[in-house]
């Protein structure tokens, strides 16, 4: 059966970048696309996607206000965090949100695929870079 | 033949979406990817692309300087700048810098394709924003600008800006010294120069002036939803 993914981010690009990495896996459907936590909230009670890969710096909701949302008023989603917080402190936040995933945005292109594929099975997938640190 | 573009960011995701924006246009390929402004500067050197997309806050050079250093290199270089901000500082620099596209980073799937499409037919591109602050700029002319309005990097040559840079990404002059092939004499050479020049005294200066001119990006903590958490 289908895995059914809602892709989140307030960039278009990021959003097109996610749909190419994700394109090759036939078994994997985006289901739709939402610009920030509010949008997301709204999709997931509509689309009920199996997963949701969360952006956590959106405007109008972040990503984790997000998540707690999602979990409550839509239990059994999974959500994969994608973001450039490349921080330990961020991660235990977003996994004490609810989260199944956390993954950062420099390394995507390693780690995305490997990541959806774990959170479908409800397996938790974090990984962050060896050395963070301030992006230039 | 086709138009070849070069593109230019730090994240890899963000590349792969532009790239997926521009290659759906039959005639265009992606003829290199770099992942920070160095590379950027030797890749373009390299494979003369038609048309350079260049990130604004990449890693180890910046792409308004990365931008001075490729028309520097060769002037007829068409370069289109991504930005996260509209700010008027950036905005005047990216000008200053000869970019001859700005896109914000945010409208990018939207206007990327008709920024690209304007220089190929040797126009230029800007967002309504940048257009609006050159026509005032216009009107304005004649006005000297007050030196508090302009940024005051002239002061610095490509070399100490270069330097600037990685020394406010937490490089030791030795590092510094072995990126850009300097000994590590000349590197404090020109991180001495950089202090007198600026009137700074520590790196905690450099990197505070570093930031408030553009030439190292900071990430910023989420901020808190502006919206009722009622929705929960």
């Amino acid at each position: 059966m289908a895995v059914r993914i809602l892709l989140v981010d307030d960039h278009p690009v990021v959003r097109a970048g996610l749909r190419t990495l994700l394109g090759g896996r036939s078994e994997w459907e985006v289901v739709g696309e939402a610009s920030d936590g509010l949008e997301a909230v709204e999709k997931v009670s509509r689309l009920q996607p199996d997963v949701v890969v969360l952006d956590i710096t959106m405007p109008r909701m972040n990503g984790i206000e997000a998540c707690r949302i999602i979990q409550q008023k839509a239990p059994g989603r999974e959500v994969l965090f994608v973001t450039q917080h490349d921080s330990p402190q961020m991660m235990r936040e977003a996994l004490a949100a609810g989260a199944r995933g956390y993954v950062v945005k420099s390394n995507l292109a390693r780690d995305l695929v490997e990541a959806v594929e774990a959170v479908s099975q409800h397996r938790e997938f974090t990984v962050l870079t060896r050395n963070p640190r301030t992006r230039a | 033949m086709k138009l070849r573009i070069l593109v230019a960011d730090d994240h890899e995701i963000v590349r792969r979406g532009l790239c997926a924006l521009l290659q759906k246009r039959e005639g265009w390929e992606v003829c290199g990817e770099a992942s920070n402004g160095r590379e950027a500067l030797e890749m373009a050197k390299q494979l003369k692309p038609d048309v350079v997309i260049l990130d604004i806050g990449m890693p180890f050079l910046n792409g308004l300087d990365t931008t001075r250093q490729l028309l520097q290199h060769d002037p007829q270089f068409k370069i289109i700048v991504l930005t996260v901000t509209d700010a008027d500082q950036v905005i005047r620099e990216a000008l200053d810098a000869g970019a001859r596209g700005f896109v914000l980073k945010s409208d990018a799937a939207r206007d990327l394709v008709s920024a690209v499409e304007a220089l190929q037919g040797k126009r230029m591109f800007f967002t309504p924003r940048v257009n609006d602050l050159v026509l005032r700029g216009f009107l304005d002319r004649g006005h000297t600008v007050s030196p508090n309005e302009r940024p005051d990097l002239p002061t610095l040559t490509a070399r100490e800006r270069e330097v600037t840079q990685l020394l406010a990404e937490g490089k030791s002059s030795k590092e510094v010294a072995s990126l850009l092939n300097l000994s590590t004499k000349t590197v404090e050479t020109h991180r001495s120069n950089i202090m007198r020049k600026l009137s700074l005294h520590s790196i905690r200066d450099l990197v505070v002036y570093a930031i408030k001119n553009n030439i190292i990006q900071i990430q910023m903590p989420p901020q808190r939803s502006t919206t009722e958490t009622s929705v929960a």
